[in-house]
């Protein structure tokens, strides 16, 4: 027979766990909605190993990335990037990665050059979450990899 | 659904064989990332950006990419080109829903 006792006792227990559990669970819900989703996808540190698979990396002048310094609207931040290098036959520029450190999903563009296109660059508008600073991350057809950031601050947030 | 509006733009507009020159090409697309809420119905908006561009200079491809929701919506993209002698430029764009679109321009080098 069920004691007044025991029952309150484990009534008491069962409200507890309900109050301390729901929120728990709506929050691991609500992550899981706002967790990056894809195989491309990744946190900064995943995304530069997925597209040098290891290699080194070296800050050069060479490339020119024009941000604003203060972004009034993170929802269009515009980004220019020319890479003073010839567009040769045997020598040119083989990508451009376009990366902002902070997004939800850092991945920006990856453009593919070619020797037609006579002029390494590129030009766009991204969104940002927050301030942050923004990666433009070259590809040599030599296979050399070299970067170069910039700290654009953020007044209003431009994600979601 | 209906193509999206789209333009080719070439910068500076009077441009000679053997200059280089930025195409613009400009879309009207909301670039949804499928984490915004409809603030009216509080339904979360699905995905839908593009995730593919290719521009080609008679149909062989000089610059290729492969972008991200991290585009602002009504995307904007600037790539150069080597003017040839003659020739048509084509933009080809996929959306993440699978939607295709085509615009094409041709090149009047002066000179």
């Amino acid at each position: 027979m069920i004691q007044r006792r025991n029952f309150l006792k484990g009534l008491g227990i069962v409200v507890a766990t309900a109050i301390a559990g729901t929120p728990a669970l709506l929050n691991a819900a609500e992550e899981k909605a706002k967790a990056p989703k894809g195989p491309n996808e990744f946190s900064y540190d995943m995304a530069i190993a997925a597209i040098t698979s290891g290699k080194a990396i070296e800050t050069s002048d060479k490339i020119d990335l024009v941000v604003p310094e203060i972004a009034e609207n993170g929802a269009v931040v515009p980004v220019k990037v020319t890479v003073n290098h010839p567009m040769e036959e045997s020598n040119y520029i083989k990508a451009i990665h376009i990366l902002a450190k902070e997004n939800n999903n850092v991945r920006c563009a990856d453009v593919m050059l070619t020797p037609m296109s006579g002029k390494a660059y590129f030009a766009t508008r991204i969104k940002l979450g927050k301030t942050q600073d923004v990666v433009a991350l070259v590809e040599t057809s030599t296979g050399n990899f070299i970067m170069t950031a910039k700290s654009v601050k953020v007044t209003i947030g431009g994600c979601g | 659904m209906a193509e999206k509006k789209s333009m080719i733009k070439f910068k500076p507009k009077n441009y000679k064989a053997g200059d280089v020159i930025d195409v613009d090409f400009i879309i009207i697309h909301p670039m949804d990332t499928g984490m915004a809420k409809d603030k009216k119905t509080g339904k979360i908006i699905p995905a839908n950006y593009i995730n593919n561009v290719t521009f080609k200079l008679d149909d062989k491809p000089f610059t290729t990419m492969k972008v991200w929701e991290t585009v602002s919506a009504n995307p904007y993209f600037s790539v150069s080109l080597k003017v040839p002698a003659s020739g048509t430029i084509s933009v080809e764009y996929t959306e993440s829903t699978g939607e295709k679109g085509e615009k094409s321009k041709k090149l009047t080098p002066k000179g």
